[in-house]
C-alpha cells in the first residue's frame, strides 16, 4: 500500500459526509478505498481530521475522480486539475497501457473512482484496473450470441457507477449491474429484444436512484426509447419513447405507418441539471435514413434533444434540430450545460454543436431557442428561422442517382465529446470541415431485424478509417480542434489536422486540452490560443474521448487508441 | 431459431459439394441464387458498399474479387456471419442460404470482368514488352512501382477500363498516383510520390526510388498533381493494338487460387 492512498481515500469520505445527493460521485466515493474493500462507518476521528484538512488544502476527490461518462453531469469534459500545464506539458510521459484483447472498436472512456479505474473492453467486457499500475484487479466477461445488431461495430462507450455497483449496457440488450469489488454480478435485465435490431451501446447515466439507459438501432427500423431502472434491483421505473405512438403528442408529425420503423435512437449519454431536475439526451436519425419519401413529417423526437423530468420521465420541452432528417444527421452528441450571461442575463444555457452543421444555443430551462450558426460548411440550408427551424435548400436530398451536400453523413461532427472551459470560456470541438458526401435514396421493405436504411453514402472522406495509409486530397476537407465563442458561434482559433478526427476533448483549469485522432496522434494544445503543446504517436486510430484524474495525488490523462489504452503523466 | 436451424442445413449442403479442397463450396450458385442475393446485396449491403459493389463511405469495394478478410467463398460467407472485428462491419442475422447467394452476387461482381475481349493477348504482350510498361509497373515479382501492380489488373479493371486507362491515363488516378512536389525551406525541391501523410510528416517514394521520410515543418510549401504520369496510348497505339494490349492484361489474374 502507498503512502497517502488512505488518506485521500479518507478525504473522499469525508467529503461524502458533506455531499449533496444530486453529486453523481457522492455516494459511490463512500463506498471505496485503495484496496478496493467496502469501507466500513465509522473511520477514525484523526484521519477523518486529516482528511478534511487535506480537502482544504487541495483538490475535492470529485476533482480527483472521473464517476461519470462525461465526467460530470453537465457534460463540460472539463476538469478541475491543474498540474499538467501549458508550461510543463512538454514533460508528458507513458505511465502504462492496457492491451484489450477485443480487436473490436475502442469507443469507451474508463471511469475512475479512488485509484480503480473501471472500462469497457468491447463490446462487453468489464475489467477493474490499478488506475496507478495499469494491473486488472479483476475481469467481468458478458458473453453476447454469435449474432448481434449493431449498426457499425461491435463497440462499447462505457459505464455508469453508484455506490458499489456499476452498470453497463449490453450488444444483446440487457442492462446489467456489477459488483465493482469483486466483479461479480448482481443482477442482469432484459430491456429490450435485441433481434428486433436494438443494442444498447453508450454509458448508462446515474440519476438519485435510477440507472437511465437508451438504446441504438436507427438503421434496423427500431422504435427508441430512454428508460429508467431501480439502480437496486433493475425495475423499469419510467420510459420514454422517442416515436410517439397513435394518441401521443407529436405523433402526428408522422403518417402512414412510417412510424413503426421510425428510428429515433440514443447512443450516447445524456447530461443533468439537479437544480431543474431535467436530463437531456440527443436523439438519432429516423428510419430509413435516406428514403425520406415513405415518411412525410417532421418525424419527432428524431434528430432532437429531448428535456425529461428525471423523476417520471415525462417530457418537459424538446426542440428538433433537423425537422425530417433525410441525411443521417443523428442528433446524437454531447448536451454541455453552461450557466453564462447571454445577452446581458444569466442564463441556463444548453451548447449544442450538431452534426447537421449548427452550433446551437438553447435555454435548457425552457427549451427556446436562443441562436444558431454553421460551424463547417454546410449547403443543404441556408440558414434558421427564429424558431430554430432550418430554411432548406431545394434539391438537396438523396437522390437514386446521388447527390453531392455537404456536411457528409457524419456531419460537421458527431458523438465525440466537446468541451467547455469556464476558465477560457469557450467552446471546444472536433470539426469535419468543407467536406461532402454525395447521399443516395432507393426503396427497401421493411423486414424484423434487418438493415432498413433506404439508401447510402459515397465519400471523399470515409466514415471509418479503413486504410492503414492515409492519402486524403486536401481539397476534400479537414478535421480541427476549433475553438468557438459560445456567445457568437464565431471560430476562436482552430488546430487543424490532416485527416478528420473521432476524439473527443477534455480541457482543464490548467488551461490544457487534449485530444486523440484518426492519424494516431494524442496531443496537448494551448486552451487559449491552441498552440501545441505537446505530442505524441501512438500508432493506433482514436475513436473515444480522453479523461483524466488523480492517482496518488498525480494527475494523469487517459485515452483509448486503436486497441490499448493510453495513460500519461508528468515525468518526475 | 432459423438462424440456427438452417446455418447447418447450408453449411451441410456445401460440405457435401466439397471435394479435395478443405474449402466449403458455395452450393447456391444458380443465375437465380445470384439474382436473390443481388436483392439482399442491395437491401443488406449496399448503404456501405455501394449500390454498384465499388465501395462507399464506411465499406470496401467487394467487385475486385479480392477480399482482404476472405481468401474463399466459406470466407466471404464467414465475414458475412462474423464481421470483421475493429471495423463498421457487423454480423448479419440471414440464414445460410441468403447468405450463399449473397456471396455468389458478390463473387459475380468480378467474374463479369474478363468479357469481351476481342484482342490477341500474344500480340498484346509483345506491345507490353516493346512499350517499355515494366519500367514503372509491376508485374509477377519484378518491374518498378511508379505505377499498378500489374499482376492481378484483371481482376481490378474490366477491359473497358483498361482502355480508358491506357488511352486517358489520367481519367481515374488513385491517390497513391498522383504526384508529390514541395520546396523545403532551404529550397531544395522534392518530388514523388505520397504513400502516407499525417500533420506532421509524409512517407514518400522520391523519384530515384528511394523511401523518404518528409517532416512537414521542414517544408516552404508543397502540392499535389492529380494527374497520372502515364503517357496516352492513344496516339502511340492504333485500335487493334489497343485491344491486343487489353486482352492481354485482361489475362493477368495474379497467383492461382
Amino acid at each position: 500500500m502507498r503512502s497517502g492512498t488512505p488518506l485521500r481515500n479518507a478525504a473522499a469520505r469525508a467529503r461524502n459526509a458533506s455531499s449533496r445527493e444530486t453529486k453523481p460521485a457522492g455516494s459511490l466515493l463512500a463506498a471505496h478505498n485503495a484496496d478496493c474493500r467496502p469501507v466500513k462507518s465509522g473511520a477514525g476521528i484523526r484521519q477523518m481530521k486529516f482528511a478534511i484538512f487535506l480537502l482544504a488544502a487541495a483538490l475535492s476527490a470529485q476533482d480527483a475522480n472521473w464517476t461519470t461518462y462525461h465526467g460530470n453531469y453537465s457534460s463540460t469534459h472539463h476538469s478541475a486539475l491543474t498540474q499538467i500545464t501549458p508550461a510543463n506539458a512538454k514533460n508528458l510521459e507513458l505511465k502504462w497501457t492496457f492491451q484489450a484483447q477485443s480487436l473490436e472498436k475502442f469507443e469507451a472512456t474508463p471511469l475512475v473512482v479512488d485509484g480503480v479505474m473501471y472500462l469497457t473492453e468491447a463490446p462487453n467486457t468489464v475489467v477493474a484496473l490499478d488506475a496507478a499500475t495499469g494491473r486488472e484487479f479483476w475481469i467481468y466477461e458478458h458473453k453476447n450470441p454469435d449474432v448481434t445488431y449493431p449498426c457499425c461495430g461491435k463497440i462499447n462507450r462505457g459505464l455508469a457507477i453508484r455506490e458499489n455497483t456499476l452498470y453497463m449496457g449490453t450488444l444483446d440488450g440487457k442492462l446489467i449491474a456489477i459488483d465493482a469489488i469483486t466483479g461479480q454480478l448482481r443482477w442482469e435485465k432484459v430491456v429490450v429484444d435485441f433481434k428486433e435490431g436494438y443494442a444498447l451501446t453508450h454509458a448508462p447515466l446515474i440519476i438519485k436512484d435510477k440507472v437511465l439507459m437508451g438504446t441504438a438501432g436507427g438503421e434496423l427500423g427500431i422504435r427508441g426509447f430512454l428508460a429508467a431502472f431501480d439502480a437496486k434491483t433493475g425495475k423499469e421505473i419510467w420510459k420514454f419513447k422517442t416515436i410517439p405512438e397513435p394518441g401521443e403528442p407529436g405523433h402526428e408529425t408522422w403518417h402512414n405507418d412510417a412510424w413503426k420503423h421510425g428510428g429515433g435512437p440514443i447512443w450516447l449519454t445524456g447530461s443533468y441539471d439537479p437544480a431543474l431536475n431535467l436530463t437531456y439526451w440527443g436523439v438519432g436519425n429516423a428510419g430509413p435514413d435516406w428514403n425520406a419519401k415513405v415518411r412525410p413529417g417532421d418525424n419527432l423526437y428524431t434528430s432532437s434533444v429531448i428535456a425529461l423530468d428525471a423523476d417520471t420521465g415525462k417530457l418537459k420541452w424538446h426542440f428538433q434540430f433537423t425537422p425530417h432528417d433525410e441525411w443521417d444527421w443523428d442528433s446524437v452528441q454531447t448536451p454541455v450545460l453552461v450557466d453564462r450571461v447571454w445577452r446581458g442575463r444569466p442564463r441556463k444555457l444548453l451548447l449544442w454543436a450538431n452534426r447537421n452543421g449548427f452550433f446551437y444555443l438553447i435555454d435548457r430551462a425552457t427549451g427556446e431557442f436562443l441562436q444558431g450558426t454553421p460551424f463547417v460548411k454546410l449547403d443543404w440550408a441556408t440558414g434558421l428561422d427564429d424558431k430554430g427551424r432550418p430554411v432548406r435548400v431545394a434539391g438537396k436530398v438523396p437522390t437514386p442517382q446521388g447527390t453531392v451536400i455537404y456536411p457528409g453523413v457524419q456531419g460537421g461532427t458527431n458523438w465525440f465529446a466537446p468541451s467547455y472551459s469556464p476558465k477560457t470560456d469557450l467552446f471546444y470541438l472536433n470539426v469535419w470541415d468543407d467536406y461532402s458526401g454525395t447521399y443516395f435514396a432507393w426503396d427497401q421493405e421493411y423486414e424484423r431485424g434487418k438493415w432498413y436504411a433506404g439508401g447510402g453514402i459515397k465519400a471523399d472522406v470515409q466514415s471509418v478509417r479503413r486504410d492503414r495509409l492515409a492519402r486524403r486530397d486536401p481539397k476534400s476537407g479537414y478535421g480541427a480542434v476549433r475553438a468557438l465563442n459560445p456567445s457568437t458561434g464565431a471560430k476562436v482559433w482552430e488546430y487543424k489536422m490532416t485527416d478528420v478526427s473521432e476524439g473527443g476533448i477534455v480541457t482543464t483549469a490548467a488551461n490544457v486540452l487534449f485530444s486523440g485522432n484518426r492519424e494516431g496522434h494524442f496531443f496537448a494544445l494551448d486552451a487559449t490560443n491552441g498552440n501545441l503543446l505537446w505530442n505524441i504517436y501512438l500508432g493506433g486510430q482514436t475513436a473515444a474521448s480522453p479523461m483524466t484524474y488523480l492517482v496518488n495525488g498525480k494527475q494523469r490523462v487517459t485515452i483509448a487508441v486503436g486497441h490499448t489504452l493510453y495513460t500519461f503523466g508528468l515525468r518526475e | 431459431m432459423t438462424i440456427r436451424f438452417l446455418l447447418p442445413l447450408a453449411y451441410a449442403a456445401a460440405l457435401a459439394a466439397q471435394h479435395s479442397d478443405t474449402a466449403l463450396k458455395n452450393p447456391f450458385q444458380s443465375p437465380d441464387d445470384r439474382a436473390r442475393g443481388g436483392a439482399f446485396y442491395r437491401s443488406q449491403c449496399a448503404s456501405c458498399h455501394g449500390i454498384d459493389g465499388k465501395g462507399g463511405a464506411s465499406g470496401p469495394n467487394l467487385s475486385t474479387g479480392n477480399f482482404r478478410h476472405a481468401s474463399n467463398d466459406e470466407g466471404v460467407f464467414r465475414v458475412i456471419t462474423k464481421g470483421v472485428a475493429g471495423t463498421a462491419m457487423p454480423g448479419f442475422s440471414m440464414n445460410g442460404r441468403e447468405i450463399w447467394q449473397i456471396v455468389s452476387f458478390i463473387r459475380g461482381l468480378s467474374a463479369s470482368r474478363a468479357v469481351n475481349v476481342t484482342g490477341d493477348a500474344t500480340a498484346g504482350r509483345q506491345l507490353f514488352t516493346a512499350n517499355g510498361c515494366i519500367n514503372c509497373h509491376w508485374l509477377n515479382g519484378a518491374g518498378a512501382a511508379r505505377g499498378l501492380d500489374l499482376s492481378a489488373i484483371a481482376t481490378r479493371l474490366t477491359p473497358a477500363e483498361m482502355h480508358t486507362a491506357l488511352t486517358d491515363p489520367s481519367a481515374e488516378v488513385a491517390p497513391e498516383y498522383w504526384t508529390w512536389q514541395a520546396t523545403t525551406t532551404d529550397g531544395k525541391t522534392l518530388r514523388g510520390q505520397r504513400f502516407n501523410e499525417d500533420t506532421f510528416s509524409l512517407q514518400i517514394l522520391d523519384t530515384a526510388g528511394l523511401l523518404r521520410s518528409v517532416i512537414k515543418a521542414d517544408l516552404r510549401e508543397q502540392s499535389l498533381d492529380h494527374r497520372s504520369p502515364m503517357p496516352s496510348f492513344r496516339d502511340k497505339l492504333n485500335e487493334q493494338q489497343l485491344n491486343n494490349l487489353v486482352a492481354y492484361l485482361a489475362t493477368l489474374q495474379g497467383a492461382a487460387k
